[in-house]
Parts: C-alpha cells; structure tokens; sequence
C-alpha cells in the first residue's frame, strides 16, 4: 500500500512538475473568440464557403474559387458584393451582417484576402490584359452565339450528361454566372477558360458575350419541370442528342399534364 | 512521547471526543465486508472534501458577477499560476464525484443495504444524490459561459411548464425577468453556501447511522432481513465472524480514496479544465448549447419525447422518480439482500444503466439536432457523388447545400443525423416520390414547397437520383415502366 | 440546569419529591412553553419579511415589460427576416453582457412587422434563421419552424413566441422585458404541423 501510494504522488508530482508548461493543457492559449471576432481565414472559410467551394477551394459542387484566373477576374470588390450580398440569379447566399449574414465586414476582408493570398498566382498576370472583363457593355448576338456553341461547345457539352442547355440548369445560373465559368473556367471539372475554349483562339469579349445571349436565350419560362421528354430510365438516343436543339418545346408539350400537377402540388 | 500523551489527554479532558471516536474506529464489521466493494461511500465523501477545498480556492479569485465571472474564469486559465489546474481539479473532482456517488448507490441497491435497520440511511443518500446533482448543475452555472446561460434557459424553459406557478417559479429561479447578474448570484449561492451547508449536515448523519448502525453484511441467499431478529443475527455475525473497522475496514477505504484523488488529478492534468467556453452573451446565436456530462441522458430524452408528453413527463416523471427511491426501503425493508434472490431488482438496476448508457451516448452525439453549419462549412460532398455529375445535378448538389439539406441529412459521412442519411437515397425512394418528399415534407421533415423554385426542385431531385451504388439500380415506379411514362 | 436535570432524573426513579419542588418544576416548563412562545411571535414577524425579499422577484409579467425601440424600419427590408439586438429594459449595472437580447425581426409588408423570440418554444435554446430555405432551426433538439413562426418540425408543441409590435413613427417597437416561455408566452398553441397564420395577431404577446 505505501509503495502504491509513493508511486501514485510520485506520478502525479512527475505530471505536475514535468508538464510544467501549463499551455499545454488548455484547449487554447486564448479566452474563447467572439463568432463576430473571429478572423482567420481558415476557420472562416471552413465554416462558410468549403461545403459548397471545397475545403481547398476546389472540388465542391459550387464554381471552384482555386482557380487563379477566377481570382483574376473578379476584382476585390466585386468579390467581396459577392460574399456580402450574394450572387443574384445563382445559389450564392448573401453572408454579410447587412445582407442578413452573419460576416461581419472585417470577416469579408479577411476572406478575401485569403483567398487573393492563396489562389491567386502571379503567373497568370500577362494575360490581363486580353482577358475579357467580368462584366460588359457588349449586347450580346445570340445567333452568332449559337454558332460559337455548335463549334466550340457542343463538342464536349452535346452529351446528354453534360446539358448546359438544360432550362433548369440555366434557371439557376444567372448570365454572369455563365460569363464567369466561360472566362474563368472550372480547372476542376477540366472546362477550359477563355484562352483555350474555342478553338485555335483565345475567346473575346464579344464571343463570350454572344455565347451567353444564345444560352440566355434557351432560358425558359417554366423551368423546373420534373418530368423529362423520355420515359424514366430510358436513355436518350444518339439522334435526340444529336438534335441540338433545345428541348425545351418538346418537354413542355409532352409533359404539359405534369406541369399543371406539379403546380397544383405546390 | 509521553508529552504527546499530554497533550492528547488534556485536549481530550476538554473535547471528550477521544472516547467515542474510539468506539467508532474499534466497532466491529463483518470479516466479509472488509471489500473493495465497500470503498465508494468514503471515496464519495474524500471527493466532497476536496470539492470543498478546490471550491474554497477557487472562490478565492472567481468573481460571481454576470458581468466578470467570464473574464474571471479566463484569468484563472490562462494567467494566474496553476489557476487552471484547481479549475481542472474542481472540474474533474464534481465529474467523478457524481460518477462515485452514482456507484455507490447502484452498489448499496444491489447488496439490499437499504434494508432495515438502514432506511433513513438510504433516503438521506438519495438527497445527498440530489444535492449532489444539484452541485453538478449550479457548478455548470458557475462556469458563466454560452453552455451555462443557454443551460439555464432550459432550466427555466422546464419550470415555466409547472402549471399556474410556472411563471413565478422562473422568476423566482431567475432572480428576475431574464437571465442576469441576479440569476448568477442566486446560483451562486447555492452552490456556495445552500447545497454544501445541507450536504455537509447529511453526509454527517449519514455517515453516523452508517458507524452507529454497522455497516451492511456481506449478502447471502437466504440470509433473510426481519426485523425481530435481524438485529441480533447481525451483532451475533460481527462477534463471530468479524474485524475492527480500524484498521481491518478502513485501509482499503484510504487506498480507494487516495487512488481516486490521484485520478483526479491526473485527468485534471492530461484533459485540463472545462472551458469557460464562448462569451455569456446571449445575441451570439452562433451557439450550440449542450450541457455537462452527466445531464446528457436528459438532454436525449428530452428530444425524444414526443411533443405532447413533454410537459407531463417533465413534471411528473422526476417526482415519481424520487418518491419511488424515497420508498423503496419502507416498501422492502425485509427480504433477502442477495441479489441471487433479487430478479426484479437486478433488471430495474440493469435497465437503469443500460437506458442511462445509451441516452448519455446519443447526447455526446446529438443525432437530433441540426448540424447549424453543415450547409456552407465542413467538407465538400465527397467526389464520388459529383464524378459524372451532370450541370444540373451538380447545381442540384448546391441546392442541397445551399437550401441547408445537409444541416439534417449527411452525405459521405457528413452533415446533420436528424433525417436519414442519403448517400443512397435513390435506392430507397423514386423520382416522384422525393419530389413529394421535398415539397411536402412529413416524417418530422418540414415542406419545402414555399421555399424552393420548380428549378431547384428538378435540379436536387435530379441530383439525388444520382445517389445509389454503381451496382444497385436507383429506385423505380413500377407503374412507369408499363404505361410507358 | 443541573438542579432541573437532577430533579428530572430523581422524578423519572419515581420519587415524588415535595410539593414545592412540583410547583417548581411545572413553573420551569411553564416558562420554557412562553419562550418558544415569545420565539413563535418574533419568528413570524421576522419570516413575513424574509419571505417578501426573497420573492421579490415574482411579479406580474407585465410590470417587467415596456416598448423597446429595435431601430429605424428602415433596417429591415421588406420580405426579409433580421436579427435585432435590444437591451433588457429591467437590467442591473452589473448584469454584463447578459442582458442583451436578440429577436428575429419579419418585415411581412411596409407596415407589417413579426417579431418572434430568439428561445425556441421547446426549451429557450437560440433558434436561427435561415433565409436560403426560410426556416428557423434550434441547435439543441431539432425544432425548426417556418418563416412565420409556425412550427414545421421538432419537438415544440408551438410556434415561436411572437412579441407585441407597434410602429411609432419611424421606429419598430416590441413590448419586451422577460425571457419568452411557455408560462408567459403559451397563449398559441399550434399543434402538430399545420401551418397556420394564428401567429400573426397584433397582440400575441398575453402575459
């Protein structure tokens, strides 16, 4: 019994004494951080943007912000309205205190500039100048967007599992949003940018301009209808793929009796 | 030597306590019960006393002010000398106390020591177990952050449902309209003075009936408690069969003790203290309250309840519980004591822990609750959801996200546990029927009909009919494929 | 007291001591009875007050209560849901950050405000809004409710607490002062999941 308990003091003593830096013990070396405080990228980012952007800014369902022409092209304020307000048209939820988020401005900063440090690389900076701007005063000729389309897109976007056309896929992304993944690509799915998505040259303002009118222009009235033109489970044929024409009078005609159940639902 | 005789025999010419203590020491115990089995009572009352200590310590720098007690706590952490070893001790001291108290108990239960002559024994342990409860509560009170102000509002939440009084009660539980500086000084006081003054008066009674009473013999099948004779039998087992309580009892009761101390100390140095946690500031709402270990099982059975019980559950439930450990030695005060011969005794003990184990590992995990950040924090969808997505069931995927899905549903391991996982929802339902499911909702899932275009319906639909196995068709209507639509 | 004690014991063997001794004895009790008497009367008149300072605290709800002003309607737009932030108008200096608190401001139309309560109906943990999919969600047991206030799922037996809303010329006002629970809020109670617009009365709010 006296050896058990010299050996237990002695245990203890030896905790006591040899952990001497009480740091160590504690969760944190700080008190807690208000939420509001709190402005570390990575806790920020993991706590708003990674489910949807990715933890590494890459392979989530959303726009992948890893990218260094993305980052090049949006500008710091038109990031930081995208974090605050949202991006209309699209999925992006408003994060800023003013929007009814719960980022305070400082937060934004600190995302942005994150964001900026991480992955935006300097070698992309020649190209600047050629660079279609994210926004435009271009109006935009759907028909010669068409035909960009039937050139350069169709080739890997006429496949039924890659339909951009889709009227609900472009329900939920708004013009700039299309003119976003156009100039900057998605490295992650392996969408090329402006400067290898047509062929032979690099897109210009009035290519990507003229691309999303025509795909602005297959936009429908009534998007969303759950029924597709095909019977459930059967593939669509080669010919239908092929007709590259929007689907979209055939779906509504064919399934013009879902339409009003699906309302009626509602 | 002799002047320590002097001593001793002039400050017990005046205190006159050597006498009696004397007794005590040599009063005889049944060979038997000199066990490590009998060792829980003294660890629980060594914990106490280092309760008292590492509370009078700590009391000396803690500042019960809702406005400083947080920064007071802080400062113990992380700037006083070893102020947050003492936090750690105290911290760890209540975990284990209740833990003891609750071994004890269960123990004294299973070995029928409740029995005549000990009944008030018992029920003076049962309200030492509340008192000791209480402690665990208010002492989560003490520690002023998110965890206590929220665990508060619980608490008078729980009150505010006593009928007619309820009103009073939280005010009066309160201190005041809200939760405040007065609500922390009133538990303050409980903890303090209140409860440790009431548990300092029990354990002594207690502990007297134990010494005055003899400690309980060793149970054996057909050894039956009456009350004619059992006090007879028990005296004539203690004289055949039996050993002066010092030392033949006592030395294991020390090791335990002193183990269990040293095992404080030990978590106290590896674990560290608990919090304080977030500012006790009740506009921050990015908080996910959750109480103290041993108020988990209630917290699981308070979301589990199904919503019309609640309030008389709530209610009656801790009476009932209370008044059936308040009777149970008046209802079986005679009988056997050996659990050989005690079925229903060993079940309820059973189904007790059992219940108690399950309830307190659903609460560490809170399968109930939304995961409030899943939607737009935490991994990705795992890539293997998203391969061959196509444009819109990927724009789906981020409806699931962005529409807050994943607080309640995770994918890949990931998200909220209150809705079925749906890494393989296609199996399980068909194209119309989560349409249905989504716009509707049921099955504790809200509608979101209101809340979602046609579009985004189509695109999460169309992106959770992607979530089946390679080898596993998705779900279909058999109707479909013979009207052909 | 010893004289007592041994007149006590010598009683108890039996021995009749004189008639004096009884009248003593019967005299000493007699007194003894007016003590715990005298100390009846004077624990009374100490416990009335006692018993007053310690239920100082229990007051009708509406003396806690006053209009609380939550800023400009201007702060709130339209259609949207906001968190506000008010002082408790019956604080104490010492009360620290505690005696903050936050509500869920709806703005239904120009003039038509909501107002609910922070504390889930269940058990007063902070519910929080989420306008992506319009629905308030409580951390603690999974109670969410719709955007106005009705309950949607979990385990509340009821909507969110609404509270009393006036707009005094340019300002949104609630009639606040007490932490909302079923004791002073329970006036509505909406069971099982219909979606009602019970919760949209101009005084929900009965104490």
């Amino acid at each position: 019994m006296r050896n058990f308990l010299a050996a237990a003091a002695l245990a203890a003593g030896c905790l006591l004494s040899g952990c001497g830096s009480h740091r160590l013990r504690m969760n944190s070396e700080q008190p807690v951080t208000r939420p509001d405080q709190m402005v570390s990228f990575e806790s920020l980012y993991g706590k708003n943007c990674s489910a949807c952007h990715g933890s590494s800014g890459q392979g989530g369902p959303a726009l992948d912000l890893n990218n260094p022409v993305l980052q090049q092209l949006l500008d710091d304020s038109s990031l930081r309205r995208a974090i605050q307000d949202g991006v209309a048209g699209t999925l992006m939820p408003a994060f800023g205190e003013s929007a009814g988020g719960m980022l305070t401005d400082a937060q934004v900063d600190a995302l942005v500039k994150g964001m900026r440090a991480r992955w935006a690389t300097a070698g992309t900076m020649r190209t600047a100048a050629q660079m279609p701007p994210e926004t435009t005063t271009l109006i935009g000729n759907a028909s010669h967007g068409e035909q960009l389309y039937q050139m350069d897109c169709r080739s890997c976007h006429g496949g039924a599992r890659q339909q951009v056309t889709d009227p609900t896929y472009l329900a939920l992304v708004s013009d700039p949003a299309l003119r976003t993944i156009l100039i900057a690509g998605r490295p992650d799915l392996g969408h090329p940018d402006w400067q290898t998505v047509a062929q032979g040259h690099a897109a210009s303002d009035q290519d990507v301009t003229d691309v999303v009118a025509y795909l602005a222009s297959l936009r429908s009235m009534t998007p969303g209808q759950p029924y597709a033109a095909q019977p459930q489970g059967e593939q669509p044929t080669a010919t239908e793929a092929a007709a590259n024409q929007p689907t979209t009078a055939k779906r509504k005609q064919s399934t013009g009796q879902a339409t009003e159940s699906f309302k009626t639902e509602k | 030597m002799s002047r320590m005789k002097r001593v001793y025999s002039w400050l017990d010419h005046r205190l006159q306590l050597g006498k009696p203590l004397l007794e005590m020491a040599e009063h005889p115990i049944p060979n038997r019960t000199a066990s490590w089995w009998y060792v829980f009572g003294s660890a629980a009352f060594t914990l106490l006393m280092l309760q008292i200590v590492t509370g009078i310590l700590l009391a000396l720098v803690y500042v019960p002010s809702a406005g400083e007690a947080w920064n007071s706590l802080n400062f113990l952490n992380h700037q006083l000398t070893l102020g947050w070893f003492l936090r750690a001790m105290h911290g760890w001291g209540s975990n284990f106390m209740v833990a003891v108290v609750l071994i004890h108990m269960a123990q004294v239960f299973l070995f029928g020591a409740y029995k005549y002559p000990r009944e008030l024994t018992w029920t003076l342990g049962v309200f030492l177990l509340l008192m000791t409860l209480g402690m665990a509560f208010t002492g989560q009170v003490m520690r002023f952050d998110q965890d206590a102000y929220w665990g508060l509002g619980i608490g008078a939440s729980i009150l505010s449902r006593v009928p007619v009084v309820g009103g009073s009660l939280v005010h009066m539980m309160l201190g005041g309209p809200i939760i405040a500086g007065a609500t922390l000084s009133r538990f303050f006081t409980l903890h303090v003075f209140v409860i440790p003054g009431l548990m300092l008066a029990f354990t002594f009674l207690h502990v007297w009936m134990v010494l005055k009473l003899g400690i309980n013999e060793w149970p054996m099948p057909g050894r039956v408690v009456r009350r004619s004779t059992y006090m007879a039998e028990y005296h004539e087992l203690t004289e055949k069969d039996g050993r002066s309580f010092v030392p033949g009892g006592v030395w294991k009761d020390a090791v335990f003790s002193a183990a269990i101390i040293a095992a404080v100390a030990v978590c106290a140095v590896v674990f560290g203290p608990f919090g304080p946690g977030g500012q006790p500031d009740p506009t921050i709402i990015q908080t996910v309250p959750k109480p103290d270990f041993f108020f988990l099982w209630l917290y699981a059975v308070l979301s589990y309840l199904p919503p019309n019980l609640e309030t008389p559950f709530l209610l009656i439930a801790p009476v009932l519980g209370i008044a059936a450990l308040l009777g149970l030695p008046f209802y079986a005060s005679e009988g056997e004591k050996s659990w050989h011969r005690r079925p229903i005794a060993i079940l309820a003990l059973t189904t007790i822990a059992v219940s108690w184990g399950v309830l307190t590992h659903l609460g560490t995990y809170t399968p109930w609750s939304p995961h409030m950040d899943a939607w737009s924090g935490g991994p990705a969808i795992p890539a293997r959801f998203l391969r061959t997505a196509s444009p819109v069931e990927r724009e789906g995927a981020v409806v699931f996200q962005a529409k807050q899905c994943r607080n309640c549903h995770s994918i890949g391991g990931y998200g909220g546990q209150r809705g079925p996982a749906l890494d393989d929802v296609a199996t399980r339902l068909t194209g119309d029927q989560l349409i249905r499911q989504v716009l509707q909702g049921g099955g504790n899932m809200p509608a979101y009909g209101k809340n979602l275009s046609p579009a985004e319906v189509t695109a999460l639909v169309s992106f959770l009919q992607t979530l089946h196995p390679a080898n596993e068709p998705s779900a279909a209507d058999a109707a479909q494929s013979v009207t052909g639509h | 007291m010893n004289e007592a004690g041994h007149e006590h014991s010598s009683e108890n063997h039996s021995v009749v001591g004189s008639e004096q001794d009884r009248l003593t004895i019967s005299r000493r009790w007699l007194l003894l009875k007016m003590g715990i008497a005298l100390n009846a009367v004077v624990g009374v008149a100490i416990t009335i007050p006692v018993v007053k300072y310690l239920f100082a605290a229990v007051k009708p709800d509406e003396e806690y209560k006053s209009w609380v002003s939550l800023g400009p309607v201007a702060n709130f737009p339209v259609g949207e849901t906001r968190l506000a932030k008010f002082t408790n108008p019956v604080r104490r200096s010492w009360d620290g950050e505690t005696d903050g608190v936050a509500c869920w401001v709806r703005r239904v139309a120009e003039r038509e405000f909501q107002v609910f309560a922070i504390n889930c109906a269940h058990l007063g943990c902070p519910v929080r809004w989420f306008p992506q999919s319009q629905l308030f969600m409580c951390p603690c047991h999974g109670g969410v409710y719709y955007a106005d206030g009705s309950r949607a799922s979990g385990p509340p037996e009821r909507g969110l607490f609404p509270y009393e809303v006036r707009v005094v010329g340019d300002s949104v006002q609630i009639k606040a002062g007490e932490m909302p629970t079923l004791s002073n809020s329970a006036s509505l109670v909406q069971l099982g999941g219909v979606k009602t617009d019970a919760s949209k009365g101009d005084s929900p709010c009965r104490g």
